[in-house]
């Protein structure tokens, strides 16, 4: 009856495997374009994972841009100051937005379903005014621009091709943080998720469980802004406003809760509708949710969900 | 061995007073039951025993240690568990899992009865099924025989029999009787009288948060106030 857990599985491994494709693109396409959607997309992955290690215990949070902006603004500070390796700062980008969502968690992680969306979406707002409010740290509302690009080794992430190539390590990296962790906790994970008051009356110490996946979600959403930094090499309020997290939410909601391929898939599509719809202007927006009820409607376990669904049909059949 | 000794515990809600100035003992391998109407703070006494809710007032002590208004984790590891009320599963795992977890987390070793316990209640050929699947009264089963897998050294059942069809109702004597042999005590809140009559050698008697009466059935159930908390006065009665 007790089994150990995996540490990867095949949605980890496929996930990591399709994001690594992004490290071959620049061979065949120098577009601008794709180069933007794929930068997108990573990022966008990088922040739905964090949103996805949340509702793995039923909690849907909304801070995901507060501790991106965290990571964002560590490295923007940290290249002010010429730091620009990454090996300290990719370490630093996940761990300080981890380690501050500790005082955070204690607060937040008390509450329950609307309340805790609500607790946390107004913590992506405060942080958002003390960006605006605290100049001398963040440059206020002008930002921190002119930041120097990432290098590694002898390695300088500076042209398109190679801020895209560090945008697809974070995303590969941030898998595998988000696979092993929520692998190894599955069980306690999904306890949570399901019937927390029965877990906790087994025994099932629910508070520490949902800290850490709350520090690790931080870390995570950490990287999400260190890539987003890095693509426009300026730190700034706006880029991490609380309503991006809408943003995240949908991409998990629609690629689907059950696996990590989830939040790959569902980004995947929800980025390239943005671009798509994006040409069709003022009817963006409304062809964007137009598509999102759709999926929601006909898929509620997400694509991902549907797929599995229809192969269990087509399994069922076949026996 | 592991008594259980409540002092004097009170429980409010804001203004709403749902129990108060409730005292007494559970010996180390004893059988209590806890009878009274709708409402008349049962379950929240379960409740707060375990560690779910917080007391207002009062102690409770495990084995001589005080643990009053410890979270409801560190009560189970201590060794006293519950069940609840309604089916209480992890309803999209299997039957298999959901004992998996409850010996996991209760971090205390699965007892050495549990495996005859899945057979008399038939869920051995059952583990396989994912939980929500299982017939209502199997469900009911499995509830308890999670909160057993934890190894208590204390049971608290909460309306173990509710719900159950009357030839589903032996598969409860059977569970207290096994759980017994363990060597666990057990506090049982029910309604089914027969039940109580043929488990509980001694009952206690709540009525709107006020423990009435304290005593064997015989005596207890014969009471006047007893009858009148149960069925209205005497007039009503008639």
């Amino acid at each position: 009856m007790h089994n150990k857990p995996a540490l990867f599985g095949w949605p980890e491994l496929i996930s990591v495997l399709v994001l690594a494709a992004g490290f071959f693109v620049p061979m065949y396409t120098r577009s601008v374009l794709v180069y933007s959607i794929l930068n997108q997309a990573f990022i966008g992955v990088i922040a739905a994972q964090s949103v996805w290690i949340m509702l793995r215990m039923n909690l849907l949070s909304f801070a995901s841009p507060a501790f991106m902006a965290m990571g964002g603004y560590t490295v923007a500070i940290a290249g002010q100051h010429d730091i620009t390796n990454a090996l300290i700062l990719v370490p630093a980008a996940f761990l300080i937005p981890a380690l501050t969502s500790i005082p955070l968690g204690a607060m937040v992680l008390r509450l329950r379903g609307t309340y805790f969306v609500l607790v946390t979406f107004v913590l992506s707002q405060i942080l958002q005014l003390l960006l605006f409010e605290t100049p001398g740290l963040t440059g206020g509302s002008n930002g921190i621009s002119g930041i120097p690009p990432v290098t590694l080794f002898d390695m300088e992430f500076g042209s398109n091709k190679m801020v895209l190539k560090f945008a697809c390590g974070l995303a590969i990296l941030a898998t595998i943080i988000t696979g092993v962790v929520t692998r190894w906790f599955r069980q306690p994970f999904a306890a949570i998720e399901e019937n927390e008051v029965l877990a906790e009356s087994l025994g099932l110490v629910v508070w520490r469980y949902k800290a850490l996946g709350f520090m690790v979600s931080a870390g995570v959403a950490g990287l999400a802004g260190y890539s987003l930094v890095n693509m426009l090499l300026t730190a700034h309020p706006t880029s991490f406003e609380s309503g991006s997290a809408v943003d995240f939410i949908a991409y998990t909601i629609i690629g689907g809760r059950a696996t990590i391929l989830g939040p790959l898939l569902g980004t995947g599509i929800l980025v390239y509708a943005t671009n798509l719809f994006g040409t069709h202007g003022q009817y963006a927006q409304g062809l964007y949710g137009v598509l999102i009820i759709l999926v929601v409607l006909v898929a509620r376990g997400g694509l991902t969900g549907l797929v599995q669904a229809l192969l269990r049909t087509v399994i069922r059949r076949k026996a | 061995m592991s008594e259980l000794r409540i002092e004097s515990l009170a429980k409010r809600f804001g203004g709403l007073r749902v129990f108060q100035d409730i005292s007494f003992t559970l010996p180390a391998g004893a059988l209590l039951g806890v009878i009274g109407p709708n409402g008349a703070g049962k379950t929240t006494l379960i409740n707060v025993i375990s560690g779910r809710q917080k007391a207002s007032a009062g102690k409770v002590f495990l084995a001589g240690r005080d643990i009053t208004d410890q979270p409801a984790y560190t009560v189970s590891r201590l060794g006293l568990s519950r069940s609840f009320q309604q089916t209480n599963t992890f309803k999209s795992v299997t039957v298999a899992e959901n004992i998996a977890r409850a010996i996991r987390f209760g971090r205390r070793g699965a007892p050495a009865d549990l495996p005859r316990m899945l057979d008399e209640f038939g869920l051995t050929p059952r583990l396989a099924e994912i939980s929500d699947k299982l017939p209502y009264g199997l469900q009911k089963m499995l509830g308890l025989v999670m909160a057993f897998a934890c190894s208590p050294q204390t049971l608290l059942l909460d309306e173990p029999a509710a719900g159950l069809e009357r030839s589903e109702r032996q598969n409860v004597d059977t569970f207290v009787a096994m759980v017994r042999k363990a060597g666990a005590s057990v506090l049982i809140v029910e309604h089914d009288m027969d039940l109580i009559r043929r488990l509980c050698p001694r009952i206690l008697v709540l009525d709107a948060g006020v423990l009435l009466a304290d005593g064997t059935p015989d005596e207890v159930l014969a009471r006047p106030d007893v009858i009148a908390a149960y069925l209205g006065d005497s007039e009503e009665a008639h």
